[in-house]
C-alpha cells in the first residue's frame, strides 16, 4: 500500500475533518471567515505539496494500478485546487453575507474537491464513480446551499432530479462494460475485443453519455442554465470550471485507456457533439440577459472547444486540452469572482445589474472584460492561444470543418461577450446614475481577480509557461 | 431474515429437482426470473402511475422486494439480505415516515399524474430505450460465470476491505458528506 | 554587475510604458492629472533603465559583432519556434536612448498642451502604448517580434492622428495614415515569411549567419526579391516616395503626437528596420541602388513641395519627409553610421521644430498658415529662441546637431555617386530656405493687430529648452566621442570632416537663408512675383505634384468600380444568406427555449431522448462490426 500516493486526498480530508470541527467550536454569531482562510492555508500547502510530486517515470499507483498519480492527474488536480481556492478567496464576504450554513458550506466544498481530485486519479470504474458521486453530492447540496432563494432550491432539485437519471444511466453503461469485458479495470478492459459486441458498445456509450452530462453536452444540457442560475454564484463558478474539469479529466483517461480500441466508434460522435456544442452554445447563449445564465450556454460551447481537442486523439490535442481546460479556471475565476461582487452588492446578476460598473468599480469590469474577451480568445489573452493550440491539433488530424466551425462560433461568441463590456463600460442616462456609485470590492476580491487576470494575460503573451506543464502531464499517454 | 432466505432457497432448490427431474431446467429457472423480475417492474410502474403517493410508496416496497429475490437467484445472498433489511425495511419506513410528515389531509390525489399527451411521450420514450436495450441483449453473446462463487459475504468483505478499500473509504466520505447535506436541508431556514 | 542588471531586464524599457497604457486606460483614464503623473513615471523610469543599459553598453564588451541577447520561447507551432526576447546593441542603445527621450519629453509638453482637453486621459494611454510599441519594436531579437510591434506602432498612430474623432479631417487622416502604411506592411510581411520559408528562422543573429551564406552558395537574385519586399514595410512607415502622402496629413493629430510620429516612434521605424536588418540589404547593390536612388529622390522631391505650403505643421512634415529621404539615402550608400547620426540628431530637432510650431499654434489659438502669423518673435522669445536653433539644426549650420550628421551623410554619397551628392546637396541648399522661409514669416515682420499669442507655460518651456540643448550639443558630441566607432556594420567608420562637402553646404545653406531673408523680412523681391514666374513648378509643388488627386482617380475608377460590382453582390447574395442565416438562428433559438420550458420533467425527457439516439447509434455501429466479421469470434 502506498500511501503517498493517496498524500492529496488524504490531507484534503484531513483538512474537510479540521474544518468541520472548527466550525462547531466556532461560536455561531461571529464571522466565519477564518474558517474560510484556514480551508485556503490547507489548499495552499496542499498545492505547494502536489508541485513536489512532479515526476520522471513510473508514477506511483495506490492498489495495484487502481488508483494511478501520474502527472496528468496531478495536472488536474492543481487546476481544481487552484480553482477551489481562489473561489473560497472571492466568495469569503458572499459566505458571509448571504449563505446561512457558512461552516458546512466550505465542508462541502472540500468534499467536492476530494471527489475531484479522486476523479483525477481514478484508474478503474468504482474508484470513478464513487469519485463523481462524491463530488455530486456535495454539488446537490452546494447547489441549494442558498436557503433563502426560492430559485437556489429549485435549481438543487432539478439537478439532483436529471443528476440522478444520468448517474442511472451511467451506472448501467459500467455494468453493460463490466459485462462484455469482464473487468472494471481500464487497463484490462482496453484488452477484451468483447467490447465491439452491441453491449459493450452501448455500454461505452452510456458511460460516455454519464460524462456528456457532467461536461453539459448537448443535448444533455439541459440542467445547465437552470442550475447555473440558481446556484450561488460561487458554486455556479466552481459547476463551470472544477465539476467540468474533472468530467473532462476522466473522461479522457477513460477514452485513450479504457476504449482505445473504439476509437473510430467515439470519434466521429465527439466531433459531432463539440461541432452541436459550438454552434448550440453560442446560439443560444446570444439570447440571454441574464450573465450566469449566458455563462452556462458559453460553458456549454466551452465544452465543444475542449471536445475538439479531445477529437483530435493525440498528444497535441491533449496538451490543447489541458491548456485550455487551465486558461478556462482563470477566464471563469474572474468572470466569477465579478459577479459575486455583483451578486452579493446589487442583489443579481442579470444584464441590468452590471450597468455602469466601469464607474463604480473600474478594477471589476476591466477584469471582467478581460475574462470574456479570454473565453472568446481575443489576443493577447489566454484564450487565443488555448483556441490556437485546440485548432491546430485538430486540423493536423484532418477535421478541418471542426476547425471551421470553431473559429466562426469563437466570431459569434465575441458579440454576446461584448454586450457585457458594453453594458458595463456604456454612459449611463440620467435616470440611472445610481450605478455609478461606487462597489464595495473586498481586499481578497481584488486579490484573486488580480491573479486571474495576471495569469490570463502571462499565458497569453508567454503561453510556454503553462505548456511546458501540459508536455509533462501527457507523458503518461506516450505509448 | 435468515430463515427467508433459507426458505427462499429451499423453494428454488425443489423448484431445481423438480425441473432436472422433468428434465427442464431452463423453463423453471426462467420462470423463477420473470416472477422475481415482474414484481420488480410492476412494483416500479406502480410507483409511477399510482395517484396516491402512499400506494406509490408501497410499489416502490414490492419493487425493492422483488430485486432482492433477483439478487438470491442469483446467488448472492448477502446483497439480497441487505436489499431486503435496508430498502424493503429502513428505507421503506422512511418513506412513509416522511409522506406522514407532510401532513394532507387526503391521500387520493396526492400524486398528479400529467396530461395524456405526456404520458403518451414518456411512454414512448420508455418503450423506445427498452426496444434499444433489449437489441443490444439479443445482439450481444455474454460471457457466463460459474455459477457457484460460495460464501458472498467473505468474498464482498474481502474486495472491500483489499482491493476496493480506496473506493469504500470514499464511500464513507460520501455518507459523511450526505448526512450534512440532509441536516442542513432538513434545519433549514425558519431555525433563526 | 551594474550593467549585467541593466542589460538584463531591458526588456523592462518597453513593458514600463505598456503597464502605464494599461493603468491609464482601465483605472484613470478620467483623471487628466493621475494619467499624466502616470504616463510620465513609466517614461521617465524607462528613460532611466535606457540610460543605463546605454552605460552598460558604453562600457561593457557589447559591440555591433557581438550584441547582447537574450530570449525566452513565445509558442511553438509545430516546429515552428517563436522567440521574444531582448536584443540589446549599440544601435538599440542609441534608439532607446533617443525614443524615451523624445516621448519624455513630449509628454511633459502634453501636460501642458493638452490641460484643457476631456479627453487627456485617453491621450496619455496612447501616447504610453505608442512608445511602448517603439520600444518593443526596438529590442525585437526577430522579425515576428518586430513585425508584431510595427504593427501596434501602426494602430497607435491610428489612434492618435484620429485623436479628435469627432472632426471629419482626423478621421480621414487616421484612415488614410494606416491604410497606406498597411499598404507597405503587406510587402514586409511577404517578405518575412519568404525568410522564414527560406531559412527556417527569423532570428536576427542566426539570420546574420545564414543570410551571407545562401547568397554565397546561390546567388543575390531570390534574395533582391526578398529585400525588395521587405524595403515595401519602410517605404510605407517611413514617407518616402510614393508612399509619403499620409505622413502631411497626419498632422490632424495634436502637435505632441506629430512631434512623436516625426521625430521617434514612428516613420524611424522604417530606417530602424533597414538598419536593423542591413545584414540583409548590403549584400544585395540592386536594393541598395533602390535605397538609395529613392531616398535622394524623396529628399529633393518633398523639399521643393515644402517650398510653397503654407500651414507650418505641413511645412515641418515634408521636412521630415525630405530627412527621412537623406536617411535611407545614407543607408543606401552603405553608410549605417550616418544614417543613424541623422536618426538621432533629427529625432531631437525634428522634435523641438513640431513642439515649438505647437507652441505657436496654441498661442496663435488654432492659426496654423505661417501667413497669417507674423512678429512673434517679441511675444514669445523662448519658442523664437529654441526655433531659431532648431531651424539652423536642420539647415545644417556648424555647430548645430544637423551639421555634423549631414556632412556624414553627403560625404557618404559623395564617395559612392556623384549624382546622388550632387542631389543631397541641392536638397540641403532648399531645405535652409524653406526652413527660413517658415522661421522669417512667423517670427519676423509685423504682428497683426489683436494678435493673442503669449509665452507658453513651463510644461511647455521646459521641453522646449531642453531639445534645443540638445539640438546645439548632440552633433558635436557625436563627431568627437566617436559615434561611428559605436554603431556602424563592417568596419568602425571614422569620423572626420570632409572640410570641402561641408564647407560647399554650409556655404549654400547661409546663402538660402540670405536668400529667404531678403524675400520674405527684407522683401526686396516679392514672392507673389517669383511664385507667378516659375508658374506651372509652383502650381505643381504647391499641389504637392497632384500626388494625392492621382490617388484619387486611381481609387475612384479601380476601387469604387470594383467595389460598385461587389456592393452589388454584398447586397444580393451575402445579405441574402447572412439574413437567412440571422433568421435561422431566430428559429433556433425559438427551439431551443421551447425545449428548455423549466420542467424537470421534460429535461429528463429529452435526456433520455438523446440516450435512445446514442444507443441506436451504437447498435448501428454493432451491426456493422457484425457484418464485417462475418459473425466470426
Amino acid at each position: 500500500m502506498n500511501f503517498l500516493a493517496i498524500g492529496t486526498e488524504i490531507a484534503i480530508a484531513l483538512l474537510m475533518l479540521i474544518v468541520l470541527a472548527a466550525d462547531l467550536l466556532l461560536p455561531k454569531d461571529v464571522s466565519h471567515r477564518r474558517i474560510g482562510v484556514i480551508s485556503m492555508v490547507g489548499l495552499a500547502v496542499i498545492l505547494v505539496y502536489t508541485f513536489g510530486q512532479y515526476h520522471i517515470g513510473a508514477s506511483p499507483t495506490f492498489f495495484g494500478g487502481l488508483f494511478f498519480v501520474d502527472n496528468y492527474a496531478l495536472f488536474f488536480k492543481q487546476l481544481f485546487i487552484i480553482g477551489m481556492l481562489f473561489t473560497i478567496l472571492f466568495s469569503l464576504e458572499y459566505t458571509e453575507k448571504l449563505l446561512r450554513y457558512r461552516g458546512e458550506f466550505y465542508v462541502l466544498l472540500l468534499s467536492a474537491l476530494l471527489g475531484m481530485c479522486v476523479m483525477a486519479s481514478a484508474n478503474d470504474f468504482i474508484t470513478t464513480f464513487v469519485g463523481l458521486e462524491l463530488m455530486t453530492v456535495s454539488f446537490y447540496i452546494l447547489v441549494g446551499a442558498r436557503m433563502t432563494s426560492e430559485d437556489s432550491s429549485e435549481a438543487a432539485v432539478k439537478y439532483l432530479i436529471v443528476g440522478a437519471a444520468s448517474t442511472a444511466v451511467m451506472l448501467y453503461g459500467m455494468s453493460l462494460v463490466y459485462g462484455a469485458a469482464g473487468s472494471l479495470v481500464f487497463s484490462e478492459v482496453c484488452r477484451n475485443i468483447h467490447l465491439f459486441y452491441a453491449a459493450g458498445l452501448a455500454g461505452v456509450i452510456m458511460v460516455i453519455i454519464g460524462f456528456f452530462f457532467k461536461l453539459s453536452v448537448i443535448p444533455f444540457h439541459m440542467w445547465a442554465p437552470d442550475v447555473y442560475q440558481g446556484a450561488p454564484t460561487p458554486v455556479t463558478a466552481l459547476l463551470a470550471m472544477g465539476s467540468k474539469a474533472a468530467g473532462i479529466a476522466v473522461f479522457m483517461r477513460i477514452l485513450y485507456t479504457a476504449f482505445p480500441i473504439l476509437g473510430n466508434f467515439w470519434l466521429p460522435l465527439l466531433a459531432g457533439f463539440a461541432a452541436l456544442c459550438m454552434i448550440g452554445g453560442n446560439i443560444m447563449a446570444i439570447r440571454q440577459t441574464d450573465i450566469k445564465r449566458m455563462l452556462a450556454y458559453s460553458s456549454i460551447a466551452q465544452a465543444g472547444y475542449m471536445m475538439v481537442g479531445m477529437a483530435a486523439a493525440d498528444l497535441a490535442g491533449m496538451k490543447a486540452v489541458l491548456f485550455y481546460a487551465m486558461l478556462y479556471v482563470f477566464a471563469n475565476l474572474g468572470a466569477f469572482a465579478v459577479l459575486t461582487v455583483i451578486d452579493t452588492e446589487r442583489g443579481g446578476t442579470s444584464r441590468r445589474d452590471i450597468t455602469g460598473l466601469a464607474q463604480a468599480a473600474p478594477l471589476l469590469a476591466a477584469v471582467m472584460t478581460i475574462s470574456l474577451l479570454s473565453m472568446a480568445g481575443i489576443p493577447p489573452t489566454a484564450g487565443f492561444a488555448g483556441k490556437l493550440y485546440l485548432f491546430t491539433a485538430v486540423v493536423e488530424r484532418g477535421y478541418l470543418w471542426l476547425a471551421f466551425v470553431g473559429f466562426v462560433m469563437s466570431m459569434i461568441s465575441v458579440y454576446y461577450y461584448l454586450m457585457v463590456a458594453k453594458a458595463m463600460y456604456r454612459d449611463l442616462t440620467p435616470e440611472e446614475a445610481e450605478y455609478a456609485a461606487p462597489v464595495y470590492v473586498p481586499l481578497t476580491v481584488r486579490a484573486a481577480v488580480l491573479v486571474s487576470v495576471f495569469a490570463t494575460l502571462g499565458l497569453g503573451i508567454c503561453p510556454e509557461w503553462l505548456a511546458s506543464l501540459t508536455n509533462a502531464a501527457v507523458q503518461t499517454f506516450m505509448r | 431474515m435468515n430463515d427467508l432466505i433459507l426458505s427462499l432457497h429451499r423453494l428454488i432448490d425443489m423448484g431445481m429437482t423438480m425441473a432436472e427431474e422433468l428434465g427442464t431446467p431452463e423453463i423453471i429457472l426462467a420462470a423463477v426470473f420473470y416472477v422475481f423480475a415482474g414484481i420488480s417492474v410492476l412494483g416500479a410502474l406502480g410507483v409511477v402511475l399510482g395517484r396516491n403517493i402512499v400506494h406509490s410508496a408501497l410499489c416502490l416496497t414490492a419493487s425493492f422486494i422483488g430485486i432482492g429475490c433477483l439478487y438470491i437467484f442469483l446467488s448472492a445472498d448477502f446483497l439480497g439480505a441487505v436489499q431486503f433489511l435496508v430498502y424493503g425495511g429502513a428505507v421503506a419506513i422512511l418513506i412513509v415516515m416522511a409522506i406522514m410528515l407532510t401532513r394532507r389531509e387526503d391521500m387520493a390525489h396526492s400524486n398528479p399524474s400529467r396530461s395524456i399527451p405526456h404520458q403518451l411521450a414518456a411512454l414512448v420514450v420508455a418503450g423506445m430505450f427498452l426496444l434499444a436495450m433489449a437489441a443490444v441483449a439479443l445482439m450481444s453473446p455474454f460471457q457466463t460465470a460459474p455459477a457457484d462463487i460460495g460464501d458472498t459475504v467473505t468474498g464482498i468483505a474481502d474486495l472491500m476491505l483489499t482491493k476496493y478499500v480506496l473506493p469504500f473509504e470514499i464511500v464513507a466520505v460520501l455518507l459523511l458528506i450526505a448526512m450534512i447535506g440532509a441536516i442542513i436541508l432538513a434545519k433549514g431556514v425558519d431555525e433563526s | 554587475m551594474f550593467s549585467d542588471f541593466m542589460l538584463t531586464h531591458a526588456w523592462l524599457i518597453p513593458l514600463l510604458p505598456a503597464l502605464a497604457f494599461l493603468w491609464i486606460g482601465f483605472f484613470t483614464r478620467l483623471h487628466k492629472k493621475r494619467s499624466a503623473a502616470i504616463a510620465i513615471t513609466m517614461s521617465s523610469l524607462s528613460f532611466l533603465l535606457a540610460c543605463g543599459v546605454t552605460w552598460a553598453v558604453l562600457s561593457g564588451p557589447i559591440t555591433m559583432e557581438t550584441p547582447f541577447v537574450q530570449k525566452t520561447l513565445w509558442f511553438e507551432i509545430g516546429s515552428v519556434r517563436i522567440f521574444m526576447g531582448s536584443l540589446v546593441d549599440p544601435l538599440t542603445a542609441m534608439m532607446l536612448m533617443v525614443v524615451t527621450m523624445v516621448s519624455l519629453l513630449v509628454q511633459i509638453y502634453s501636460v501642458g498642451y493638452m490641460a484643457h482637453d476631456p479627453g487627456a486621459g485617453r491621450f496619455f494611454a496612447f501616447l504610453s502604448l505608442f512608445a511602448a510599441s517603439m520600444l518593443g519594436l526596438v529590442i525585437a531579437v526577430n522579425f515576428a517580434q518586430l513585425y508584431v510591434f510595427w504593427e501596434l506602432v501602426g494602430l497607435c498612430s491610428y489612434l492618435l492622428i484620429g485623436f479628435y474623432y469627432d472632426k471629419v479631417s482626423a478621421r480621414e487622416a487616421a484612415k488614410k495614415a494606416f491604410i497606406t502604411t498597411r499598404i507597405g506592411d503587406f510587402g514586409l510581411l511577404l517578405g518575412i515569411l519568404l525568410l522564414q520559408i527560406t531559412f527556417g528562422t527569423l532570428d536576427f543573429q542566426e539570420l546574420k549567419v545564414l543570410v551571407p551564406a545562401y547568397i554565397w552558395i546561390s546567388g543575390t537574385s531570390f534574395m533582391t526579391i526578398v529585400g525588395l519586399l521587405l524595403f515595401i514595410g519602410p517605404i510605407g512607415k517611413s514617407g518616402q516616395f510614393p508612399l509619403h502622402v499620409w505622413l502631411p496629413d497626419a498632422m490632424e493629430g495634436p502637435t505632441p503626437v506629430s512631434a512623436l510620429i516625426h521625430a521617434a516612434t514612428m516613420v524611424v521605424a522604417g530606417v530602424y528596420l533597414v538598419g536593423r536588418a542591413y545584414f540583409i540589404f548590403s549584400a544585395l547593390p540592386v536594393v541598395m541602388n533602390v535605397i538609395a536612388w529613392l531616398g535622394g529622390f524623396t529628399a529633393f522631391f518633398a523639399a521643393t513641395i515644402a517650398l510653397t505650403q503654407r500651414p507650418i505643421k505641413r511645412i515641418l512634415a515634408y521636412s521630415t519627409i525630405s530627412q527621412l529621404g537623406y536617411m535611407m539615402l545614407a543607408l543606401g550608400v552603405g553608410s549605417l553610421t550616418a544614417s543613424m547620426f541623422h536618426l538621432m540628431t533629427h529625432a531631437f530637432f525634428k522634435a523641438l521644430l513640431f513642439l515649438c510650431a505647437g507652441a505657436v499654434i496654441e498661442a496663435m489659438q488654432d492659426e496654423a498658415d505661417i501667413f497669417k502669423m507674423g512678429g512673434l518673435r517679441k511675444k514669445m522669445p523662448v519658442t523664437f529662441a529654441a526655433m531659431t536653433i532648431g531651424v539652423l539644426a536642420i539647415s545644417g549650420l556648424p555647430p548645430f546637431a544637423g551639421f555634423f550628421s549631414k556632412d556624414e551623410i553627403l560625404g557618404a554619397a559623395a564617395a559612392v555617386s556623384t549624382p546622388l551628392y550632387l542631389l543631397g546637396t541641392l536638397t540641403a541648399f532648399l531645405t535652409a530656405f524653406y526652413m527660413a522661409r517658415l522661421l522669417f514669416v512667423t517670427f519676423f515682420g509685423e504682428a497683426s493687430p489683436g494678435c493673442p499669442a503669449t509665452e507658453t507655460n513651463a510644461f511647455m518651456r521646459w521641453p522646449l529648452i531642453v531639445l534645443a540643448v540638445l539640438s546645439c550639443v548632440s552633433g558635436l558630441w557625436g563627431h568627437f566621442a566617436g559615434f561611428g566607432e559605436w554603431v556602424y556594420f563592417g568596419a568602425a567608420e571614422e569620423t572626420g570632416i570632409d572640410w570641402v562637402i561641408a564647407g560647399t553646404s554650409t556655404v549654400l545653406s547661409l546663402v538660402a537663408i540670405g536668400l529667404a531673408y531678403e524675400i520674405y523680412v527684407a522683401k526686396r523681391w516679392s514672392a507673389y512675383e517669383i511664385s507667378q514666374r516659375f508658374g506651372v513648378l509652383y502650381t505643381l509643388s504647391f499641389n504637392k505634384y497632384y500626388i494625392d488627386e492621382f490617388y484619387t482617380l486611381l481609387r475612384r475608377t479601380f476601387c469604387d468600380g470594383l467595389g460598385r460590382i461587389l456592393y452589388w453582390i454584398d447586397l444580393h447574395v451575402i445579405d441574402g444568406i447572412v439574413n437567412g442565416l440571422a433568421r435561422l438562428v431566430g428559429v433556433l433559438s425559438t427551439i431551443f427555449t421551447f425545449l428548455q420550458n423549466g420542467q424537470v420533467q421534460r429535461y429528463v425527457a429529452v435526456f433520455y431522448g438523446g440516450v435512445i439516439v446514442l444507443v441506436a447509434y451504437s447498435l448501428f455501429y454493432a451491426y456493422k462490426v457484425l457484418t464485417l466479421l462475418g459473425g466470426a469470434f
